[in-house]
């Protein structure tokens, strides 16, 4: 039931733009190797992702996009940029 | 015109010979159509009863007359997809379908029934602004996870930044029914705050429709700020149908999503010999 949950969840989240920052695993206690592996890897993941652009939202550069009426850059970029 | 004296009549009826205890429909109100309950005590307002294009969430009202009355035999007007909160209300333990009597009415156009009697059947046309920067509520489900990453993250959050936070979309729900709501939870969605947590606000609720939604497009209706909830919860229902292989509002069984099983399996706890003779 998990597995599906988090299924769910990772789709939900690819919807709206924020793929690939969800994960599951399962790794006994007993796992030590693994549990370096899946974390390792994951982290790795997500520096090659940068930071969570909803880190970095602010209402700002929408307003300031909407003023000017134009569609300048995503506004994953625009809001960092900002920020 | 014939629809409607024939419904009065039906309604008058069931109250006279008890079929019904109350009966939920609408009433004209200065050429409002409004919800209200209809009863024997005062037979002649159903001759105001309204049949129009509105909607309310008449089986939420259902809901609550259940738990406070949960012996009283409940009419009510039902479009399809009244029939199917019904479904997910008696499945999630919210009303029992014994107790409930529906007089179906014509809502979504098919090959069956070409004429239609609601009030959303489709979304407003969506402006250049929307078209630009968020989505058309038009678009289909395809459609919206068609675009790149970043260009479907940007216009989300287009949309919901928009929220006020009225709390409509909860309110009009007809599946909501919760007693503590996650979106009033402090550590969630921090109270005085505008636009609410983005995009906590709108994913709690989109992660809670799960298994519940019945796609009645009432919250997109009742969005002052046109955020297309029911483009987001239409996704929901897509995914679960594919992860979970359960099709809310058609389906009767349980929902995946249930935290309650269908046994109680846990012994009862034994009563105290104090307490007992105590009373």
């Amino acid at each position: 039931m998990t597995i599906k949950r988090i299924t769910f969840l990772q789709e939900l989240l690819s919807f709206v733009g924020l793929e690939e920052r969800l994960h599951l695993s399962w790794i006994s206690s007993a796992e030590a190797g693994k549990f370096i592996d899946v974390v390792g890897g994951f982290t790795e993941k997500i520096r090659s992702l940068g930071p969570n652009p909803l880190k970095s939202f602010d209402l700002e550069p929408w307003l300031k996009r909407m003023d000017s009426g134009q569609q300048t850059e995503t506004g994953v970029q625009t809001s960092a940029a900002a920020g | 015109m014939k629809e409607k004296i024939h419904i009065r009549q039906s309604v008058k009826q069931w109250l006279e010979n008890g079929t019904v205890d109350i009966f939920l429909g609408y009433r004209d109100v200065e050429g409002h159509a409004v919800p209200h309950g209809f009863t024997l005590a005062d037979l002649d307002e159903v001759e105001s009863m309204a049949a129009s294009e509105s909607r309310y969430a008449l089986e939420k009202l259902a809901a609550k007359i259940h738990e406070r009355h949960p012996d009283k035999i409940i009419g009510m007007i039902a479009r399809d997809c009244t029939q199917r909160a019904l479904n997910v209300l008696s499945i999630w333990n919210q009303l029992d379908a014994g107790k409930i009597k529906t007089i179906t009415v014509n809502c979504c156009p098919s090959q069956l029934k070409d004429h239609a009697a609601c009030s959303y059947l489709e979304p407003e046309k969506a402006g250049t602004g929307k078209k630009q920067f968020g989505l058309d509520p038009h678009s289909d489900i395809e459609e919206a996870a068609s675009a790149p990453k970043h260009e479907r993250f940007s216009r989300w959050m287009y949309e919901m930044q928009k929220c006020i936070k009225c709390y409509g979309c909860r309110n009009i729900c007809p599946v909501c029914f919760c007693r503590e709501c996650s979106l009033e939870n402090d550590d969630l969605v921090h109270a005085g705050m505008l636009p609410p947590d983005v995009p906590i606000f709108h994913l709690v609720r989109a992660t809670h429709m799960a298994g519940r939604c019945i796609d009645c497009g009432l919250c997109e209706e009742a969005c002052p700020m046109d955020i297309p909830l029911r483009l987001l919860y239409r996704k929901v229902n897509h995914i679960v149908s594919e992860v979970f292989d359960y099709d809310t509002g058609s389906s009767s069984d349980q929902s995946p999503f249930s935290v309650l099983g269908d046994k109680v399996t846990l012994e009862p706890k034994p009563i105290h010999q104090d307490t007992l003779e105590d009373a």
